[in-house]
């Protein structure tokens, strides 16, 4: 029951860190092998969002 | 036991309804969507992905299943759900689940899976760029104007729920006010302060509105204070427009993004309280299985059950606006081809499922009360006494000392008239969390809450939707004029985001001073547009078909898009031809012509012309897209055109044993 309920809030964390960037971000890291600063934050965040920005968000 | 019940009279509890939506659910799931995945697309784990071929870090990137069914759900649910079942419920609660139970199982979901499909196997390409390969160069053109008018209409429409929702309402007002330097904050604090921290910093933000809803009652109950925050239609339209200005012009990161963060936190969490609200709380259902008004002469809009059931809930059974989700984000996610079913079949049924807790939370409030919220004073009158006279006399009992009680316990001046379909959903779902105690505290608290939320996610549909309409316009325009396609030249942004606003502005005026609501003739283009948008993922999804298996499995996207086209045609058709003067526009515009005229008359009947050929337009498109289809298919199927496939070549998987 606690290894269902693990994997539960395993899945859950996920979807959040996904829906808000956050695991895009570590992909980021990971493909540039760079550390996280405030300044490679925003270099990542712009570019992500240059894309989102052209998505029409439904209705 | 739900018609046993009908039967004898008695009153009906919602969990049959929810009963009957998740049986049905599970039964399409595990045969209709199995048949799809394994016949007619013949989904293989085999087969890598782009995600696995084309992996980036960035856009492509294998991922679980799961996590890319939460962040598909995420991109899909809006406000469309929730408004239309609720404007819907007008029929009764009977018409409106049934489409959308059904209309999802066999349409909706049929279109979210097949058009995710399709950009799986074309390096996740998008609905425009789809059309283009596999109908032809004028089916690319058409797609791509038919999303910017449709785009211009949905901004109009949905900022008119916003309008009507905050108007002559201090706690509302101010509560939205706030959410604009929450957002501004939230930027800061991501970009600067906490960079990466977009859970905490959205959770940060939360409890700032919250704060900003409890601040909106302090001003509500200031005598000095409620006058400054209450507002005119007029006066919020003007607002909304320069905020739709300023959102598509100001840098992403300091409004749109922190608040399409803080959106998408306050929508999974209300998503997730409302189903367990309704789950646990299984109110009963006051409004009858179907109403008088199937006839057409419903007061919220006008027009029988057919067509205009299936016109006014898009988003929650068929929403067109969902192919280009599909054909977006998630094929780039995608690790396993047969994980397309969960995602693209399973996410829609899922926001069926939210459609289904809207029109519980309408269908649950007394059909008196429901109407008399709904009800534009131009159809039942702007005094209380002939408002609720009129409704009595409809069959739902209701009294202006009701009213104005309601209106207290929620914290609000009048409830009357407050068309738009968010008032009465967050009367609903006040109503069912403060339970039969009706606690006024509860009410009032949960009543704005739902306006806040409902709100804040039609305002980053709205900065996000004017943003992408200006590049849509920047690119248009760039084909004439180079210099204005360029995103980064000042002037052309400037230039096509004021005529973006320009254009959905110009519609929402004319709905907010619509003496019958704006809704009524509004809506139901929206819901024409987006099913229509429908048709056109629908006629690529066939093409796609038919080339792949001639004409053995054109029915799985052919039914759904016969159904469409005859819904829409039909609608369009009424809404310009009809005689009568509240459902067709040229009509209308007669029927002002020959009687009184007074200043706005002019502007009024201009305004119904010019809605009448936008609905005109509108239906020439899609025919057009429809024959280019035909065509194309006719073409294949005689042999007389060359099934050429656009897939792109198989390449094996390693990430099969992997995953």
């Amino acid at each position: 029951m606690l290894a269902l309920w693990r994997r539960f809030m395993r899945i859950v964390v996920g979807i959040l860190d996904e829906v808000f960037d956050q695991s895009a971000y570590r992909r980021h890291l990971e493909v540039h092998g760079v550390e996280h600063s405030g300044a490679e934050w925003r270099r990542f965040s712009d570019a992500r969002w240059e894309g989102k920005a052209r998505r029409g968000r439904c209705c | 036991m739900s018609v046993i019940a009908r039967g004898r009279g008695e009153p009906v509890n919602s969990i049959w309804l929810v009963v009957f939506a998740v049986c049905t659910y599970l039964v399409g799931y595990r045969f209709y969507g199995a048949f799809l995945a394994a016949k007619a697309l013949t989904l293989d784990d085999t087969r890598a992905t782009p995600a696995e071929r084309l992996r980036d870090g960035h856009d492509f990137e294998p991922t679980s299943k799961w996590i890319v069914f939460g962040h598909h759900f995420a991109a899909i649910a809006g406000p469309g759900p929730l408004v239309g079942p609720t404007l819907a419920a007008q029929f009764g609660y009977l018409p409106g689940a049934l489409w959308i139970v059904i209309g999802a199982v066999l349409g909706g979901a049929v279109q979210d899976f097949v058009m995710l499909f399709c950009s799986l196997r074309r390096d996740g390409k998008s609905l425009g760029q789809m059309a283009r390969e596999e109908i032809g160069k004028v089916g690319g053109f058409i797609a791509l104007i038919t999303v910017l008018l449709i785009m211009i209409i949905l901004l109009a429409v949905i900022g008119l729920v916003v309008v009507n929702a905050l108007r002559d309402s201090p706690w509302g007002a101010f509560t939205i006010a706030a959410t604009m330097p929450v957002a501004v904050f939230m930027g800061l604090y991501l970009r600067y302060w906490r960079p990466g921290k977009v859970l905490e910093c959205s959770a940060v933000g939360f409890v700032m509105v919250l704060g900003a809803l409890y601040g909106g009652k302090l001003v509500a109950d200031s005598p000095v204070l409620a006058p400054l925050f209450t507002y005119s239609g007029l006066v919020l339209t003007g607002a909304l427009i320069v905020y739709g200005f300023l959102a598509s012009t100001l840098p992403v990161w300091m409004l749109l993004c922190p608040r399409d963060y803080l959106s998408t936190f306050v929508k999974l969490g209300v998503v997730l309280l409302l189903g367990l609200g309704v789950v646990l709380l299984h109110p009963t259902l006051k409004m009858p299985a179907y109403t008088r008004f199937v006839d057409g002469t419903g007061p919220i809009f006008a027009g029988k059950v057919f067509p205009f059931c299936f016109i006014t809930i898009a988003c929650g059974a068929v929403s067109g606006f969902h192919a280009l989700i599909s054909s977006g984000t998630t094929p780039k996610l995608l690790s396993k081809e047969r994980d397309a079913r969960g995602v693209g079949y399973g996410s829609m049924l899922l926001e069926s499922f939210v459609a289904i807790m809207a029109l519980i939370a309408a269908a649950s409030l007394d059909p008196g009360v429901y109407f008399a919220v709904n009800s534009p004073a131009g159809v039942v009158g702007a005094a209380p006494a002939a408002a609720t006279a009129t409704i009595t006399g409809w069959g739902f009992p209701v009294t202006p000392e009701q009213m104005n009680s309601l209106a207290r316990d929620a914290g609000e001046k009048t409830l009357f008239a407050r068309t738009g379909g968010a008032p009465s959903f967050a009367l609903g779902m006040a109503k069912i969390f403060a339970g039969s105690k009706w606690s006024s505290a509860l009410l009032s608290f949960g009543y704005h809450f739902a306006i806040m939320f409902e709100a804040l996610f039609i305002l980053t549909v709205m900065d996000a939707g004017t943003r992408v309409g200006r590049f849509m316009l920047q690119d248009l325009l760039g084909h004439f004029w180079p210099k204005v396609g360029e995103t980064g030249w000042k002037p052309g942004m400037i230039g096509t985001s004021v005529l973006v606003v320009a254009a959905w502005g110009y519609f929402l005026v004319q709905g907010v001073r619509d003496p019958l609501g704006g809704i009524n003739s509004l809506w139901s283009l929206f819901g024409i547009s987006n099913q229509l948008l429908a048709t056109v993922a629908l006629c690529v999804g066939t093409t796609v078909l038919v080339k792949r298996h001639g004409a053995k499995f054109m029915w799985v996207t052919a039914g759904p898009l016969v159904w469409l086209v005859v819904v829409c045609f039909t609608a369009g058709w009424q809404k310009i031809f009809a005689d009568a003067p509240a459902l067709g526009f040229l009509a209308h515009a007669n029927f002002l012509a020959n009687g009184t005229h007074t200043a706005s008359t002019a502007a009024l009947i201009f305004n119904d012309r010019l809605d009448a050929a936008v609905t005109g337009v509108f239906l020439v498109l899609v025919a057009a897209i429809l024959v280019d289809s035909m065509r194309v298919w006719v073409g294949v199927l005689s042999g007389a055109r060359e099934s050429r496939s656009t897939e792109t070549p198989f390449v094996a998987s390693v990430l099969v044993e992997e995953v």
